[in-house]
C-alpha cells in the first residue's frame, strides 16, 4: 500500500525549497536538438566533439538503411555532413565498391537483413574500418553472429565499434516527432485495427511502437510518468513501456538514466506521458482544415518537412506551338527558416498576408542597394570626390555583406509564394473553405446554413473524397441520423463518384465504441466567417482571394487536448477518472495504483497510436499558448506516422471493405 | 551518454568464438597486415594536417591583432605571422590543386565511389582554405582598423604643431589605397613639433623625435601596404577557390532528394514494360508470325538433313 521507506529517498515529485522556478532550464533542449547532436557525435567516431577535432578533417563514409535515412534527411543537410567530414552517403542494400582506406560508419537497424549485409561487407573486405552503430538495441544473438563474421573473413581488429544509439525515432520539429516514414503501414491505423491481425502482429507492432518510444525518452534522459486509457491498444502499449523503463531503471550497472546523464538537469518534476488510441478520435484526422502547415500536409503531402509541387511553365518546342511542361520542384520547411517558424500555424489569409508583407519589405531593401550601386556609378568616375569614397566603401561592402542574406530571404520569399499559390488553386477549386466551414459547425453543434445533402450533390464542389471526409465527419458528430437517412446520403454518395466503404466502417465504429461521452467532446468551438476579402484585394496583393471566405476560427480544444489538459491540471473530468496510471520509477509494478501526484504537471508528451496529423499538432500548441502566461506548459506531440486524410480515408476503406 | 558502447561485448564475443574453434578453421583470407594507403588519402591527411596548424597560428595572429593597448603592440610579430601565414595559404592551394590534379588523373582506374569520395575530399579541403583565408582576411581588416584607432589616439596625446610631411616614397607607391587617402587627410597639419620657445637642445632632441616618428610612420605605412597587398591576394585566391568549389558544387540537398524520382522512374518504367508485355503476349498475329517462321525452319533443317 505505501511506499516502502527507501524509494521515499528517491521520491522527485517534493518540490525543493525556492527552486520550483527552474523547471525548463535544461528540459529546453528540444528532442530534435538533441537528436541532432546525438548523430553529430555519431558521425565523429562517438567521440564527444573538440574544437581541435573540427578543425582537421577526418574523412569517412556513411551507410544508412531506410530507417536511417528517415532519420537523418530532416535534421542533416548534406551541407552539414560535409563539414562533419562524410564525403559519401550511400543505402545499405545497395552496390557498394570497396574504397580501401576510409573508415564507415553505419546506422542501421539490428534486423536479419542488414545483419547479413555487414557480415558480407566483411567478407569483401570495402573499408579501412567499421564503426557500426545501430538505431536500436542489437540482440545478443546477432552480435554474436558479427563477431563470427568477423572472426571467418579475419577483421576482428578493423570493427572498432559497436554502439546502441536508441534514436529509434524521426524528429520533424522541436516538439513533433513520429516513428516511421518509409515503413509506416506495419504501423498504421489499419494494421492495428484489421479484423484478421494476429496476436503475434500485435506483439510485434507493440514491441516497435514500445523501442521507440524508450529510445525517446533515453535521448531525453528522463523517466515519464505514465497515462492511459483503459481497453485500447494504448494500455498495451503503456504497460510494455513501463515494463521496460521498470528494468533498466532497477539496472544499476546498465541503467541509461543515472542522474548524471543530464547535467545540470534541475527539473524536479517529470513530464507526463499521455498515451492515447485513435480510436478515441476520427473525425479530426478526416477533417479539413485551414492552417498553413496543416494544409500543406493535406493538400500537397507535406513529407519529412517536404513538399513537392508541380509547376507548369510553357516551353517553346521546336515544332513550333508552345507546349505546358510541368517541372516537380520540392522545397524544405524547416525551422530555420523564419518566416515558416512563425506563420506554420496560422490560417492561410494570414499567411497570404505576410508573405505580401515579406515581399514589399524585400522590395525596398532591394531598391536601397540598387541606388547605393548607382550612386557607387557615378562616383567612381569623378576623381576629386575620393574621400567620399572611403564611406561609401563602408556601406557597399556592409550592402555587400547582406546581399548573400538578401538572396536567401529572396529564394524563401519565392518558395512560400509558390507553396501558397499551390495552395489557393486547390483550395479555390475544390471549394476547401466551404468544407471546412461545414465541419467546423458540425463539430461544434451550431446551426448549418447549407444543408449537407446539397454540398455532397453539388459536382463543382470538392473531390469525392472531400465528400466523403464530410459525410463521416457529419456522421461521427453531427446530430443522430437515422439508418434510412444514412442510406440515402450513401446513394447520394455514390452517385457523385465515392467509395463508401469508410462509412460502413465507421458506423460499425460508432455502434462499438461507446459514444457517450462523444457530442460533448467537440463542442465549445465556433466560426465566423467575416465576409470576402476586400482588404487584400485592395492592397493589390497577388493572392486575390475573392470567392474565398476569410474564416477566422475560434480556437476550441479537440478531444485530445481536452484529455491532455484534464490530466496535467489534474482536473476531475469525467474521462479521465479512470486512466491507468504507471510509474517506472517504483519499485514494484502497481496495477491498480492511484495517481500519486498532487501537483499539476509542466511537461507533457502526447503520444497517438495509429497515426496522427497535424491538426493535432497544431492544437495542442495552441493549447500550450494559450495557457502560457497562468501557467507555463511545454507539450511534445508524437505520433506512430502522420497520415493525411486521404491517407487515413484509404485506410477506413479497406477497414470497411473487411466488414 | 545516450548511446550504450557494445564493442566490449563484442571483443568477448569473439574471444569466447575463437577459443571455441580451437585449433579448427583458418581463417579464409590472410589479411596483409600493411595496407598500402593509396597515395591520394596520405596527400589528403598531410593537407588536412597543415590546415590545422594554419588554423592555430591564424588563431594566435587574431588574439595579436584584437590587442588594442597604445605600447604593447607588437608589429613585428604581427608581421612575421602575416608573412608565414600567407606563405601557408599560397602553399595549401598549390597543394590542393595538385590533389585536384592527382584524382583528376586517376579518374579512370577509380571505381565510381572512390571517384566522388576523391572530389568530395578535395571540395571539402578547398572550401576549408576558403573559410580560413576569409578569416585571415578579417583579422586584417580588424589589425588595419586597430591601427587607424591607434594612431588617433597617438594625435590626441601628442601636442599639436607643424606637420611633417610623409615621406616621399610611400607616395610614389601606385597603390591607390583608401587607407593612404585617408592618412593624407588626416595628416594635414598633424605631427607638428611646437617650435615655442625651445632651446637648440631640446630642438636637437625633437628632431630626433622627428626622425623617429618619421620612421615609425614609415613603418606603419609599410605595414599598410603590406596589408593591402596581401588583402588584394587573398581576394584573388579566393575568387580561384570559389571557381572551384563552384565547378564541384553539389545538386542535392537532402540524402533522399533523388530517391523518390529514381522511384517514379521505376514504377514508369516497369509500367511501361508491363505494357509492353502485355501487347506481346496479347498479339496473336506476332505468334503466328513466330510459329510460321519456326515451322520454315525446321522444315527445311529436316529436308537438308534428311
Amino acid at each position: 500500500m505505501e511506499l516502502p521507506p527507501f524509494t521515499r529517498k528517491v521520491n522527485p515529485e517534493v518540490p525543493r525549497l525556492g527552486v520550483s522556478t527552474c523547471h525548463f532550464v535544461k528540459m529546453a533542449a528540444t528532442l530534435r536538438e538533441k537528436q541532432a547532436a546525438a548523430l553529430r557525435r555519431m558521425l565523429n567516431f562517438n567521440a564527444p566533439i573538440t574544437k581541435a577535432s573540427s578543425n582537421e578533417p577526418q574523412w569517412k563514409i556513411l551507410v544508412y538503411d531506410r530507417f536511417g535515412q528517415d532519420i537523418i534527411s530532416p535534421l542533416l543537410t548534406v551541407k552539414e555532413l560535409r563539414d562533419l567530414g562524410v564525403t559519401l552517403h550511400l543505402n545499405l542494400h545497395s552496390d557498394r565498391d570497396t574504397i580501401p582506406d576510409v573508415p564507415v560508419i553505419y546506422f542501421v537497424m539490428p534486423t536479419d537483413d542488414n545483419v547479413q549485409r555487414i557480415c558480407r561487407d566483411f567478407e569483401n573486405q570495402l573499408y579501412e574500418s567499421y564503426y557500426l552503430n545501430f538505431i536500436s538495441a542489437i540482440s545478443r544473438q546477432k552480435l554474436e553472429d558479427i563477431a563470427s563474421a568477423s572472426i571467418q573473413y579475419s577483421c576482428v581488429a578493423q570493427v572498432s565499434k559497436i554502439y546502441d544509439q536508441y534514436l529509434n525515432f524521426i524528429s520533424l520539429e522541436d516538439d513533433l516527432f513520429t516513428l516511421r516514414h518509409q515503413d509506416r503501414d506495419a504501423i498504421s491505423y489499419y494494421a492495428l485495427n484489421r479484423g484478421d491481425v494476429k496476436d503475434t502482429e500485435m506483439e510485434a507492432i507493440m514491441d516497435m511502437i514500445v523501442d521507440s518510444l524508450f529510445s525517446v525518452f533515453v535521448t531525453l534522459g528522463v523517466v515519464p510518468i505514465i497515462r492511459s486509457a483503459r481497453g485500447n491498444a494504448a494500455e498495451m502499449v503503456a504497460e510494455k513501456l513501463d515494463k521496460k523503463l521498470r528494468e533498466n531503471v532497477r539496472d544499476a550497472r546498465n541503467s541509461l538514466f543515472t542522474a548524471d546523464s543530464a547535467p545540470g538537469q534541475f527539473s524536479f518534476q517529470r513530464p507526463l506521458l499521455v498515451l492515447l488510441d485513435r480510436n478515441l478520435d476520427l473525425a479530426t484526422m478526416l477533417h479539413h482544415t485551414w492552417t498553413y502547415q496543416a494544409l500543406a500536409h493535406d493538400v500537397l503531402d507535406l513529407k519529412l518537412n517536404r513538399v513537392e509541387i508541380e509547376e507548369s511553365t510553357n516551353v517553346q518546342s521546336p515544332a513550333g506551338s508552345p507546349r505546358p511542361m510541368k517541372k516537380k520542384k520540392s522545397y524544405d520547411l524547416n525551422t530555420n527558416d523564419k518566416f515558416w517558424h512563425i506563420q506554420k500555424g496560422s490560417p492561410f489569409p494570414t499567411v497570404a498576408e505576410a508573405v505580401q508583407e515579406e515581399l514589399d519589405a524585400y522590395r525596398t531593401q532591394e531598391d536601397k542597394v540598387k541606388s547605393l550601386k548607382a550612386a557607387m556609378g557615378i562616383e567612381g568616375e569623378d576623381d576629386s570626390a575620393i574621400s567620399m569614397l572611403s564611406d561609401n566603401t563602408a556601406k557597399l561592402t556592409s550592402a555587400v555583406n547582406s546581399l548573400p542574406e538578401l538572396l536567401e530571404k529572396k529564394r524563401l520569399i519565392d518558395m512560400h509564394t509558390n507553396i501558397a499559390t499551390a495552395l489557393l488553386e486547390q483550395v479555390k477549386t475544390r471549394k476547401l473553405d466551404i468544407y471546412f466551414e461545414c465541419e467546423e459547425k458540425l463539430m461544434s453543434k451550431s446551426v448549418q446554413d447549407k444543408s449537407l445533402m446539397e454540398l455532397i450533390a453539388d459536382p463543382e464542389a470538392g473531390t469525392p473524397n472531400d465528400k466523403v471526409r464530410l459525410f463521416t465527419i457529419a456522421l461521427i458528430c453531427g446530430p443522430h441520423m437515422s439508418e434510412a437517412e444514412i442510406d440515402q446520403y450513401c446513394v447520394a454518395l455514390t452517385e457523385a463518384g465515392c467509395d463508401i466503404s469508410p462509412v460502413q466502417y465507421v458506423r460499425r465504429w460508432k455502434a462499438y465504441a461507446k459514444m457517450t461521452a462523444a457530442p460533448s467532446q467537440y463542442g465549445g468551438g465556433g466560426i465566423s466567417s467575416t465576409g470576402m476579402f476586400a482588404n487584400l484585394v485592395s492592397k493589390g496583393s497577388q493572392f486575390v482571394m475573392e470567392g474565398v471566405k476569410n474564416l477566422v476560427v475560434k480556437r476550441h480544444n479537440l478531444p485530445a487536448t481536452r484529455i491532455v489538459d484534464a490530466l496535467m491540471e489534474l482536473k476531475s473530468y469525467q474521462d479521465v477518472e479512470d486512466y491507468r496510471y504507471f510509474d517506472p520509477k517504483l519499485l514494484r509494478a502497481d496495477s491498480s495504483s492511484v495517481p500519486r501526484n498532487k501537483s499539476p504537471f509542466q511537461e507533457a508528451f502526447v503520444f497517438v497510436v495509429g497515426g496522427g496529423n497535424y491538426i493535432e499538432y497544431q492544437n495542442l500548441v495552441d493549447y500550450a499558448k494559450s495557457k502560457s502566461l497562468t501557467s507555463p506548459k511545454k507539450i511534445w506531440y508524437g505520433c506512430s506516422d502522420l497520415v493525411n486524410a486521404s491517407l487515413f480515408l484509404k485506410q477506413l476503406g479497406h477497414l470497411g471493405k473487411e466488414i | 551518454m545516450t548511446c550504450r558502447d557494445r564493442s566490449n561485448e563484442f571483443l568477448s564475443a569473439v574471444k569466447l568464438l575463437q577459443s571455441r574453434q580451437g585449433n579448427g578453421v583458418a581463417p579464409i583470407r590472410q589479411r596483409k597486415d600493411l595496407r598500402a594507403k593509396s597515395e591520394f588519402n596520405v596527400i589528403a591527411k598531410r593537407i588536412g594536417k597543415d590546415l590545422a596548424n594554419t588554423f592555430a597560428k591564424l588563431e594566435k595572429l587574431t588574439l595579436l591583432a584584437k590587442r588594442k593597448s597604445l605600447f604593447d603592440d607588437k608589429p613585428v610579430e604581427i608581421q612575421e605571422l602575416t608573412y608565414i601565414i600567407k606563405q601557408d595559404i599560397n602553399g595549401l592551394n598549390k597543394q590542393i590543386a595538385q590533389l585536384q590534379e592527382l584524382s583528376r588523373a586517376q579518374r579512370a582506374q577509380n571505381g565510381k565511389h572512390v571517384q566522388t569520395h576523391s572530389n568530395s575530399v578535395v571540395v571539402a579541403l578547398q572550401s576549408k582554405l576558403a573559410s580560413m583565408s576569409n578569416e585571415f582576411k578579417q583579422v586584417l581588416e580588424v589589425r588595419t582598423e586597430n591601427l587607424k584607432h591607434q594612431k588617433e589616439r597617438r594625435e590626441q596625446f601628442s601636442q599639436a604643431g607643424a606637420s611633417t610631411n610623409m615621406p616621399p616614397t610611400t607616395m610614389a607607391g601606385q597603390t591607390k589605397s583608401v587607407l593612404f587617402e585617408e592618412e593624407n587627410r588626416q595628416n594635414g597639419g598633424d605631427y607638428a613639433i611646437n617650435m615655442d620657445g625651445m632651446d637648440k637642445t631640446q630642438y636637437q632632441n625633437q628632431l630626433t623625435l622627428v626622425d623617429e616618428q618619421d620612421s615609425y610612420i614609415q613603418n606603419r605605412a609599410d605595414t599598410m601596404q603590406n596589408i593591402e597587398s596581401t588583402i588584394v591576394e587573398l581576394g584573388s585566391i579566393f575568387t580561384q577557390l570559389a571557381h572551384m568549389v563552384q565547378e564541384q558544387e553539389e545538386m542535392v540537398g537532402r540524402i533522399d532528394a533523388n530517391v523518390e524520382d529514381t522511384q517514379l522512374n521505376i514504377e514508369a518504367a516497369h509500367s511501361e514494360i508491363l505494357k509492353y508485355f502485355q501487347s506481346v503476349t496479347s498479339n496473336r498475329w506476332l505468334m503466328i508470325k513466330i510459329f510460321g517462321v519456326l515451322i520454315v525452319f525446321f522444315i527445311i533443317f529436316v529436308v537438308f538433313m534428311a
